[in-house]
């Protein structure tokens, strides 16, 4: 037999395996095989290798999927407050975009006040620049409550593991 | 089936967490064994594995529910694998387990049962040694075709790889396998 015979059965023997091949090429081969004991051995090592990687084993570490539904669900949690926290930025922007929209009136709004009640200028320009920190103030205090949560959070995390 | 899919699409979306721990479960066997397979380290692998399904919980909407499940799970693994890998600077998948870089893979159980080592074959071992040996872009594409049973379409999809490219390992990985069982030079 020649090599280029010995060759199309090389490549028919993990082409069957890899992707399959066609009823005419499986007659060919197999008639192939039955002639040719060194394509043979080929592809039993073949098939043989096949076999033993599909049985293969690994030992799984112990409580692998309990452990992992546990910080999933953990997750979960932190996640289902994210839409909060998008509210949250929207009302602050809104607030400053606003702010800054009315901020000549707010000032003579103000001014008029100081004046009719005769307060120092300082202490309604004063007011004035309160009211354009308060939304960031809302959002530090709201940032610092989140952080302690979350490290209650890493905690809980520390004792699972 | 499809409906199937879509179904399991549909409470991902939800991040429904009873149908979380139904997959965690379901497929914890088969995800930890790839994992194992393509880090050959069995720390590093249940560390992978705990965050591929936060990932899995995180971007459960990108699941389109047409195509298999499994297969974008490990398409998840695998992209955390690789983004650990190019954090340490490494160049491909194949460093990571590379038998002339790499410490040498882990596949024994830390405390066999008696009854473990006596079922534990000896060509068990010399086929786990024989694919320590592969490079891990061959042996990816052999565990996934022959153990994880997915179709050549779907490996490419796990691997963002083209089908030549697929075939391609397939052949020279199940070829040097074949050769290094037998004791012959990959």
């Amino acid at each position: 037999m020649s090599r280029e015979v010995h060759a199309r059965a090389e490549q028919l023997i993990a082409q069957g395996r890899v992707e399959g091949i066609s009823a005419a090429d499986q007659q060919w081969l197999r008639q192939h095989l039955a002639d040719c004991a060194n394509c043979a051995a080929r592809s039993g090592a073949t098939e043989q290798a096949i076999r033993s990687l599909r049985g293969l084993s690994v030992a799984l570490p112990p409580a692998l999927a309990s452990r992992t539904q546990f910080r999933v669900r953990m997750r979960a949690e932190q996640l289902r407050s994210e839409p909060r926290w998008r509210m949250v930025w929207a009302a602050c922007g809104i607030s400053w975009a606003f702010g800054a929209a009315t901020a000549p009136y707010v000032w003579r709004a103000l001014e008029w006040v100081g004046h009719r009640l005769g307060v120092p200028n300082i202490i309604w320009e004063l007011g004035f620049g309160l009211w354009w920190a308060l939304p960031a103030a809302v959002v530090a205090v709201i940032l610092l409550m989140e952080n302690a949560g979350r490290s209650t959070e890493a905690d809980w995390k520390r004792l699972e593991n | 089936m499809a409906d199937d899919k879509k179904s399991l699409a549909l409470g991902l979306r939800r991040r429904d967490p009873e149908l979380l721990d139904r997959l965690i479960e379901q497929y914890q066997y088969r995800l930890f064994r790839y994992l194992m397979y393509i880090t050959g380290n069995r720390e590093r692998a249940e560390d992978f594995f705990q965050e591929t399904w936060i990932r899995v919980l995180e971007r459960g909407h990108q699941y389109d529910g047409k195509s298999k499940f499994e297969a974008w799970l490990f398409s998840i693994a695998r992209h955390l694998v690789i983004d650990w890998q190019r954090q340490k600077k490494a160049q491909s998948l194949d460093a990571l387990t590379h038998p002339d870089e790499g410490a040498p893979m882990e596949f024994a159980d830390d405390d066999p049962s008696p009854l473990h080592l006596v079922l534990t074959h000896e060509s068990e071992e010399t086929v786990q040694a024989s694919l320590g040996k592969l490079p891990a872009i061959y042996r990816e594409v052999l565990l996934l075709r022959f153990q994880e049973e997915l179709g050549l379409v779907e490996i490419a999809t796990v691997l963002s790889a083209p089908l030549s490219t697929v075939k391609s390992r397939l052949y020279r990985g199940l070829e040097d396998l074949r050769a290094l069982i037998a004791g012959g030079p990959a």
